[in-house]
């Protein structure tokens, strides 16, 4: 109960909209999903480049898509 | 016909009943505007006492007002508490002229959305969130667009997610994408649905290439499934409560949200009046007379305020501003006005609002009891307005007799700067040749006639080169 209060503070007076709260969590996680390819396929150049025996370029390649 | 004249000006500054509440501020009990003696004041309620105290010494509020995001307050008594349950009362700067969404251009929505989510995106930073995401929260003082509302924010709880993502998207990114994809028009939506363009009927009005929009896709049309589909369902409402997001996803929906709307974008061409200032009958002398007489009549018309009617593109509500005028500068044209404000705000200009208003249909009054948001006639505040080439689209274009134009003039400001354009002038011919001339009171005699029954005529200029004439007109 105490939980339930804390999410929805009363404070709140405009209609949240369900499906507008439940849809935030799905969208995000589509958004998420390219950043987190993105600093995997960063992270495994790095790699490569390193077995390769060259110097990774310097900078922070996962971070600056 | 005699008319009432009220004293419009009193009305622009106190709405409404004897506690002097404002009229659009009873939604939130967080508190409410009243206004006493003319000024506005915040009432904060026992009840949000704990945020308005930590957001107030926050270092959060002190940048966003440093930076202009925030309208500043000071401290007032407690005593002019307008209700019960006072917690605080502050003294909000005041707003010079209060105009509401669906008389933006594109750009200023777009500027209005923008700055709502960078707010959103500061305050998520520092542990706060906006609890609501109103347009009607945004105000603009020139081109630069203001958040009025400083009860709007409230401490951000870990996981929880945007509570006025839905009224944001209704509010702002609805109508962007209606008139970025579909048709300037469509802004009109937004005087029926005062809060907001429901997303269903966004989704259905908008081409299916707008499904290819990541960010269309999943903010306006899944979104409006999403609505739709969990509509009234009471188990719906209590999951819906517990739906949680990790803050950096959070984040990332909200930078989504606004890469999405600055990426929406209009070309404000080919409508009626686009191209109409670089399309003017007359030479460049006149042109240049022209400017110089309403810059002197500006001069010697006294106060601070002028309102210009069919301003197009800004030529003369910047002699007014030079003139050390704050302007609003309506038409009913939506690109020109767009055009107006991209050039104020490449200025940074302040001093200039423009609108999109038809002069011949201004904004009633609507929402609750018709005071929550009101009419353009009851917020004339003008002291001086400036008519230029318009009077002959109302009298010919629109049908309206001479007594009646000068009639709304007389109610909207105390002084006018008038253009008469006779018949023989190529626009007004432009305009009689398809129509059958029923007008023959329009001439400069039947304007003298006209103006002398709610105005002094205290000058008249005739602008070289050309038949037009300028008046400088007092009202009695």
């Amino acid at each position: 109960m105490q939980e339930a209060q804390n999410v929805t503070p009363f404070l709140a007076y405009i209609d949240p909209g369900s499906g507008s709260l439940i849809i935030q969590a799905a969208i995000a996680a589509a958004i998420a999903v390219p950043v987190f390819l993105r600093s995997q396929i960063a992270r495994a150049f790095r790699a490569l480049r390193r077995s390769n025996g060259t110097q990774p370029s310097g900078g922070d390649d996962a971070t600056a898509t | 016909m005699t008319r009432p004249r009220p004293d419009l000006r009193d009305a622009s500054t106190v709405v409404d009943a004897s506690d002097g509440r404002d009229g659009a501020s009873f939604r939130d009990p967080s508190g409410f505007v009243f206004w006493r003696d003319g000024r506005p004041y915040r009432q904060v309620q026992h009840a949000f006492a704990a945020e308005w105290d930590a957001f107030s010494a926050s270092d959060l509020k002190r940048r966003l007002v440093d930076r202009r995001l925030l309208i500043p307050d000071e401290p007032a008594d407690i005593g002019l508490a307008a209700a019960p349950g006072a917690h605080a009362v502050v003294r909000p700067e005041r707003i010079d002229f209060v105009s509401y969404p669906f008389e933006w251009t594109f750009g200023e929505l777009r500027e209005a959305a923008l700055v709502t989510l960078d707010l959103q995106l500061e305050a998520m930073a520092d542990g706060w969130s906006l609890k609501d995401a109103s347009a009607y929260n945004i105000q603009f003082q020139g081109a630069r667009p203001i958040l009025v509302d400083s009860l709007s924010f409230e401490r951000l709880e870990d996981g929880a997610p945007w509570f006025a993502y839905r009224q944001f998207c209704e509010h702002f990114l609805a109508p962007l994408a209606l008139v970025a994809r579909v048709d300037v028009r469509l802004s009109d939506l937004l005087r029926v649905h005062l809060d907001g363009v429901p997303l269903d009927l966004a989704g259905r009005l908008l081409p299916r290439r707008s499904w290819l929009s990541f960010g269309l896709l999943s903010h306006l049309h899944l979104h409006a499934r999403a609505q739709v589909r969990h509509a009234a369902n009471l188990d719906d409402g209590r999951s819906a409560r517990q739906a949680r997001l990790p803050r950096a996803r959070l984040e990332g929906l909200i930078r989504n949200l606004r890469s999405t709307i600055a990426g929406l974008d209009w070309d404000p061409a080919g409508t009626e009046w686009a191209d109409y200032a670089e399309h003017t009958s007359y030479g460049e002398r006149a042109t240049a007379h022209k400017d110089r007489v309403v810059d002197g009549l500006l001069r010697e018309a006294p106060g601070s305020r002028v309102w210009d009617l069919g301003a197009n593109t800004g030529r003369f509500s910047r002699i007014a501003a030079e003139a050390g005028r704050t302007v609003v500068a309506l038409d009913i044209d939506p690109a020109a006005a767009e055009r107006h404000f991209r050039s104020i705000r490449a200025e940074g200009r302040t001093d200039i609002l423009p609108l999109v208003v038809d002069i011949a249909n201004p904004s009633p009054p609507l929402g609750w009891a018709g005071t929550e948001r009101r009419g353009l006639l009851e917020r004339a505040d003008a002291d001086a307005i400036l008519a230029l080439a318009l009077v002959h689209h109302l009298a010919i274009g629109q049908g309206v007799p001479l007594p009646m134009i000068l009639d709304l003039f007389a109610d909207l400001g105390p002084s006018a700067i008038v253009e008469f354009v006779p018949k023989d002038d190529p626009m007004v011919r432009r305009l009689l040749s398809t129509r059958r001339d029923v007008y023959p009171d329009y001439s400069l005699e039947g304007f003298r006639a006209a103006a002398s029954t709610r105005f002094e005529i205290l000058r008249e200029a005739a602008i070289e080169d050309s038949p037009r004439v300028l008046f400088l007109l007092r009202r009695r």
